[in-house]
């Protein structure tokens, strides 16, 4: 048996033990959390930001948490892995990618005492929490900043795939863009990857050829937002502030901010008191935050803060109603909003977006 | 002074078995000593790759469960190779079969049915990977297209239409519109053998395949037609071989077992389509057919053994923080170790001192 | 500028890695070995490249550094399947896996790091001429060098008596030897040019395509310059035309979408392969079926006494 085995079994043991007599002292050893990514910790995106809270979460904890994390796990050897962490003594297993949700719902029920935090999953079971970001927060932002910078009044989307997670980012961002301007337009290309520097590099440089000057992205690397730095336009970061690799061109990024809630959901751990949840936190909360303004004046910061605190408040909501869809339909009048799960499942775009959905 | 080859008579079976465990001896001692580099404990290290996969009883599952998919398309490929006809694009093939078995899945779910939904999956996954498998090879017979560059194109192809199929046509009603189709019902995932683990009926299949593949190989006039295709075209046409409806019998049998291991990967390990299904097998499977020596035999020990460092290189991400970069690169070593010492089968070293001026 | 400038400068930036390894592809292809660790090769000259670049300070040691980076992992292979005499299909592709891993592990330490993009060319006057002006005279560096090693490699393979040998070396090895030249010698001065170019090629996607390193960044290129090759028959002026296909159908279907076209965006992400597959049976067809594949592509050689 190897060392580190018998030191988990020991460590489970001696848990087990303190559990028994009353656990009056705090556990000695520590809980070991697992982390599953579909892509490199070197991503420098979403993968990347997962790790990023990882660290956090090791750093606040201390010698309470010990975490081991598996890198560009692909989704037939998912399950596998889980068992492996399981088997070295992980009571908590973030599995961080979507594709993973459906495994991660079978394999949960056999490891009845492991508890599973599936990032961007859509149901939740026993030992099953489920958790996201509220990205169309910090995208409803980029939409009113976007609007405040653009001259030629079109917004460049670098979109990875059609799901509903980047439509209705689409959508909101359009949406802030409105409240400032009703003539924004928007194009979008579709790069069929979260990931590919190369091919988001060349579809940035087409929408801008097209005549866009603002450009968002939905995909990972650092690439479009250096390509507008390098032609003069502006720019998002994507998942962390990427203000050094377009110092010229950068507004702001959504950054993800995973790390309090891997601290929090620990903690539940280790006080017995994890519950099953379904958290889907945005600005308010903090799992989302916008990278400092730049390239802003002080009026147009000014702005941008205001509809921030508008958002964190509540009192302003990206998905209040009125919501035409493109064919004219109306999707809720004014004075509702549009439910957590029909924002979820969000597959159509708004009237005003002359972009088709791919089929 | 130089290194000189010198071709042996006849190849010899201690030769034959030497040369792998030459291999991996070399490999641990360069493992070995690239771990200590990295400050990591080298005896922990290897260990853990070679090992801590075989520790119990569902990690060794996991080294069938991994290999089934690849030493499939192995052994096609072993066909295909021999016979001079290069499939690179089995990827491709194993994606078709899935989304052709896929296809039966979604169209049984909610429906009743009963235990013949899986067979007919693994039938049109046959089909579909076969059908796909003909593609480059009727592009080699009737123009002369290179499959090299037909098959590997076709693979892109494939995975573009697998994701626009799960994001469009097939994608799940009642899944937030989420690219996947529907979870597949019990019927239609493939048959657990064991209560405790994820062995399942692939696993026999793998293993009939093998035995298949060696007695075609070794004891039937195909496999003497596609040895001979392979060594001596020429000859081969004279004794009436007819190469072109060898290369389109090679390409749709590869292509149908390709397509089998596709059908196997999504009702086993995933249980549902998505857009990404595969991590690569059908690539692994071209290492493996070669390591395997061409033969169903040696394909199974060699589809093993890589299943086994790969699970030991996900084990050193977990028990020793061993990034996986590192894996990659040891893999790297073993294979051209192997490689490198499979010339001892076929030629003997010797040193030769430069003949004075 | 207009879109169509724009579009052919789009074009001529996707294609120039992909010209650049397969040109090096196709010398060691001409040689009679088959190298599938172009994308191994290629991704550590990335990583290489961009580490020394940053190290040093300057771009150009960079591109150097990736170029010997390319031509070191080139020279394992050279040894295993040229000194030992080993499977070249499967060497190549334990290379790609190699060096895809030993890249990761070189860039681990400058992921999130960047540099200032390469400068471009600039003749005053020329590079102003509208239009041809921006697109002959104000490209980097490697564009140049790719159309430098398009004429140089075309020149040495078909104008030369060494290009001559080479390619009889890739023919017929055995013919080669009986007539006295050192077929292993010449085969591995292919395989290591073949790996400066497939590193130098590399370099141009960490040093000026996008100025970073990133795991994985070469996503795939390499196969798509091994596919090249092949469909450039093996001729140099065909692998040009074989890469601003490529590059071309790729730039193309992401202009196509931003203009709004309402075609499946995964059937325009297909059209460069099927394109490629295509336009290759065609010529096919014209040349009425022989292949161009050096007789002796991918057979080890091994010098009888």
């Amino acid at each position: 048996m190897s060392v580190t085995r018998r030191r988990a079994l020991l460590g489970l043991g001696a848990t087990a033990g303190a559990a028994a007599l009353g656990g009056t002292a705090h556990a000695q050893t520590p809980l070991q959390a697992g982390f599953i990514y579909v892509g490199p910790v070197g991503d420098f995106g979403w993968s990347t930001m997962h790790d990023v809270g990882r660290r956090r979460a090791e750093e606040v904890l201390g010698a309470q948490l010990r975490t081991v994390h598996v890198e560009s796990v692909a989704v037939p050897d998912m399950e596998r892995v889980v068992q492996q962490l399981a088997r070295q003594g992980c009571r908590i297993i973030f599995t961080t990618s979507f594709s993973y949700f459906q495994p991660t719902v079978r394999v949960a029920p056999t490891l009845p005492n492991v508890f599973f935090e599936s990032a961007t999953g859509t149901t939740t079971a026993a030992n099953l929490a489920i958790y996201n970001a509220r990205f169309y927060e910090g995208r409803y932002v980029q939409g009113v900043i976007a609007a405040m910078k653009s001259r030629s009044k079109q917004i460049g989307y670098i979109a990875s795939f059609p799901v509903p997670e980047v439509v209705h980012a689409i959508n909101t961002v359009m949406r802030g863009a409105w409240t400032i301007d009703p003539a924004m337009r928007v194009r979008v290309v579709w790069v069929n990857a979260w990931f590919n520097p190369g091919r988001e590099a060349d579809a940035a440089r087409a929408l801008i050829d097209q005549g866009c000057d603002v450009i968002c992205q939905h995909t990972d690397s650092p690439a479009p937002i250096q390509l507008a730095n390098e032609r003069g336009v502006f720019g998002f970061g994507q998942a962390s502030d990427m203000t050094r690799f377009a110092p010229r061109a950068h507004l702001t990024s959504n950054v993800n901010n995973w790390g309090d809630y891997y601290v929090e959901r620990c903690r539940a751990v280790i006080a017995g008191t994890w519950r099953p949840g379904d958290t889907w936190g945005g600005l308010a909360s903090g799992m989302i935050r916008l990278a400092p303004f730049t390239n802003m004046t002080p009026e147009e910061v000014g702005r941008a803060e205001r509809v921030v605190e508008e958002i964190r408040s509540g009192r302003l909501h990206p998905f209040a109603g009125p919501i035409v869809r493109q064919d004219g339909q109306t999707v809720i009048p004014a004075g509702q909003t549009l439910d957590d799960n029909a924002i979820r499942a969000q597959n159509y775009f708004y009237q005003g977006i002359d972009v088709q959905m791919p089929s | 002074m130089r290194i000189v080859l010198e071709k042996r008579d006849d190849t010899s079976a201690f030769a034959a078995v030497l040369s792998p465990v030459i291999a991996v001896l070399l490999t641990l001692v360069a493992g070995a000593i690239m771990f200590a580099l990295m400050g990591k404990d080298p005896l922990a290290a290897l260990s853990t790759y070679f090992l801590s996969p075989l520790q119990d009883w569902g990690s060794i599952q996991e080294i069938f469960v991994a290999a089934t998919p690849i030493v499939l398309i192995a052994v096609g490929l072993s066909l295909c190779y021999l016979s001079n006809n290069w499939n690179i694009g089995a990827e491709g093939q194993l994606v078709m079969g899935a989304i052709f078995g896929g296809f039966v899945a979604i169209v049984t779910h909610g429906v009743p049915n009963g235990p013949w939904v899986f067979p007919v999956m693994l039938l049109a996954g046959m089909l579909g990977g076969a059908l796909f498998g003909l593609v480059p090879a009727v592009l080699k017979t009737r123009f002369g297209a290179n499959e090299i560059l037909t098959s590997l194109m076709l693979v892109y192809v494939a995975e573009l239409l697998l994701d626009w199929l799960v994001r469009g046509p097939w994608r799940d009603p009642h899944g937030f519109n989420f690219p996947q189709s529907v979870m597949f019902e019990p019927e239609a995932l493939a048959l657990r053998l064991v209560e405790t683990g994820r062995l399942h009926v692939g696993a026999l299949l793998m293993l009939v395949v093998v035995i298949a593949g060696a007695v075609v190989m070794g004891r039937t006039l195909k496999g003497f037609e596609v040895r001979l295709v392979g060594e001596a075209p020429r000859a081969a046409r004279f004794a009436g071989f007819d190469d072109k409806r060898l290369t389109l019998t090679v390409f749709a049998l590869s292509g149908a077992l390709a397509g089998i291991a596709g059908v196997l990967v999504v009702s086993a390990q995933i249980g549902q389509l998505q857009p990404t299904i595969s991590p690569g097998y059908g690539f692994t499977a071209i290492i493996v057919a070669f390591l395997g020596r061409l033969n169903p035999i040696g394909c199974l020990v060699a589809g093993l053994f890589l299943a086994l460092t790969f699970i030991g290189g996900e084990n050193a991400q977990i028990f020793l923080r061993l990034p996986l970069d590192v894996t990659r690169v040891f893999q790297g070593f073993l294979l051209f170790f192997v490689l490198a010492c499979d010339t001892l089968m076929l030629y003997r070293i010797r040193i030769e001192r430069e003949a004075a001026a | 500028m207009t879109l169509l400038e724009a579009i052919i400068l789009t074009v001529i930036t996707a294609s120039t890695p992909l010209l650049i390894a397969a040109l090096g592809e196709l010398v060691v292809e001409k040689a009679g070995v088959l190298n599938l660790g172009v994308e191994g090769m290629m991704i550590m000259g990335a990583a290489c490249g961009f580490a020394v670049a940053i190290l040093t300070g300057n771009t150009w040691l960079g591109v150097i550094g990736a170029i010997l980076a390319g031509a070191v992992l080139a020279s394992v292979f050279a040894l295993l399947t040229l000194g030992l005499a080993a499977n070249q299909v499967a060497s190549g592709l334990a290379l790609s896996i190699f060096g895809l891993g030993l890249s990761g592990v070189i860039g681990a330490s400058f992921v999130g790091l960047q540099r200032e993009v390469m400068p471009k060319l600039f003749i005053p006057g020329l590079s102003d001429i509208p239009f041809l002006g921006r697109i002959l005279f104000n490209q980097d560096p490697f564009v140049y060098a790719s159309l430098a090693l398009l004429a140089g490699v075309w020149w040495f393979l078909f104008r030369t008596r060494a290009g001559l040998v080479l390619r009889a070396c890739g023919e017929n090895h055995t013919s080669a030897h009986a007539l006295g030249y050192p077929v292993l010698r010449i085969r591995l001065l292919a395989v290591l040019f073949g790996g400066a170019c497939a590193g130098l090629a590399g370099a141009y996607l960490s040093l000026a395509y996008t100025p970073f390193w990133s795991p994985g960044m070469t996503a795939g290129r390499g196969w798509i310059a091994l596919a090249i090759v092949v469909f450039a028959s093996w001729l140099p002026w065909r692998a040009a035309l074989g890469a601003y296909l490529f590059g071309g159908v790729t730039i193309l279907q992401l202009h196509a979408q931003g203009a709004g076209l309402a075609v499946p965006s995964q059937f325009l992400a297909a059209l460069p392969y099927l394109v490629t597959i295509v336009v290759l049976v065609l010529i096919m067809r014209a040349r009425s079926g022989a292949s161009a594949a050096p007789a002796h592509l991918g057979t080890p050689f091994v010098p009888d006494r």
